[in-house]
């Protein structure tokens, strides 16, 4: 299934676009998108450890604007936003 | 009361007069602004602007969150609250984020507004890349929201 994976702070650098489109197995939960990002990095960006610690330091949103945890499920079509380390103020 | 939002700073600019006529009223004797503006150093590097991003929903809530929180964990329950935060570019001197809050005294006043800027510090997902005088530009590392991993 798609998966668009919304790109802020940090993890802008990922890409031009203001998001990544991961394709993932049925009942993925958001570790599966963890590893994915990781695998993008590696053949996107040569295993970039700094982007690396911002994917492994991150949280992540679901589409209705909640935190979730790492076994949250995805389902088909979501979008879901990467949180990386926050500062505002 | 409770006013929140997120400002692009491509269509207008924070305002204090804006927090002041929201939270003015004869049922507060109190009244506490607080600016947060755009500095000209961090970290031994000279900075000439910050770009801020946002994730607005989940700012919002958040926003929300602490209001409610202050009933509970500060019990003040009567008070006006003003909460705006820039989003995109700001030059050296612009202000980033105003709160403003109303309450019946100043003890309550001091403390709300302290525990608003903190809590937003720890919690609302916004982001800062600092633009430098060499043209090189950074996202601050920042602090990682905390959840529980089941």
């Amino acid at each position: 299934m798609k998966v668009q994976i919304e790109l802020f702070g940090a993890s802008r650098d990922f890409s031009n676009q203001n998001s990544l489109h991961l394709d993932l197995d049925q009942n993925s939960t958001i570790k599966d998108v963890r590893k994915k990002l990781i695998d993008y990095l590696d053949n996107n960006f040569n295993g970039n450890e700094n982007y690396k610690k911002i994917v492994k330091s991150s949280v992540f949103c679901s589409e209705d604007n909640n935190i979730v945890s790492d076994n949250y499920k995805i389902t088909k079509n979501e979008k879901i936003a990467i949180i990386p380390p926050i500062g505002g103020g | 009361m409770l006013h929140t939002k997120i400002i692009d700073t491509k269509d207008s600019k924070l305002s204090i007069q804006k927090a002041e006529n929201f939270i003015s009223s004869q049922d507060y004797g109190a009244s506490i602004f607080f600016t947060g503006t755009v500095r000209n150093q961090n970290n031994d590097q000279i900075v000439t602007g910050i770009t801020y991003d946002s994730h607005d929903e989940l700012v919002i809530k958040s926003f929300e969150e602490i209001y409610d929180e202050a009933n509970q964990k500060l019990n003040i329950k009567d008070k006006s609250v003003f909460i705006e935060h820039a989003k995109g570019y700001l030059t050296l001197g612009e202000t980033s984020i105003v709160i403003a809050v109303a309450c019946k005294h100043r003890d309550e006043a001091y403390i709300l507004s302290r525990y608003i800027i903190e809590e937003i510090k720890k919690r609302s997902p916004i982001w800062k890349k600092e633009h430098y005088n060499n043209k090189e530009s950074a996202w601050l590392k920042g602090n990682p929201i905390l959840h529980e991993k089941n």
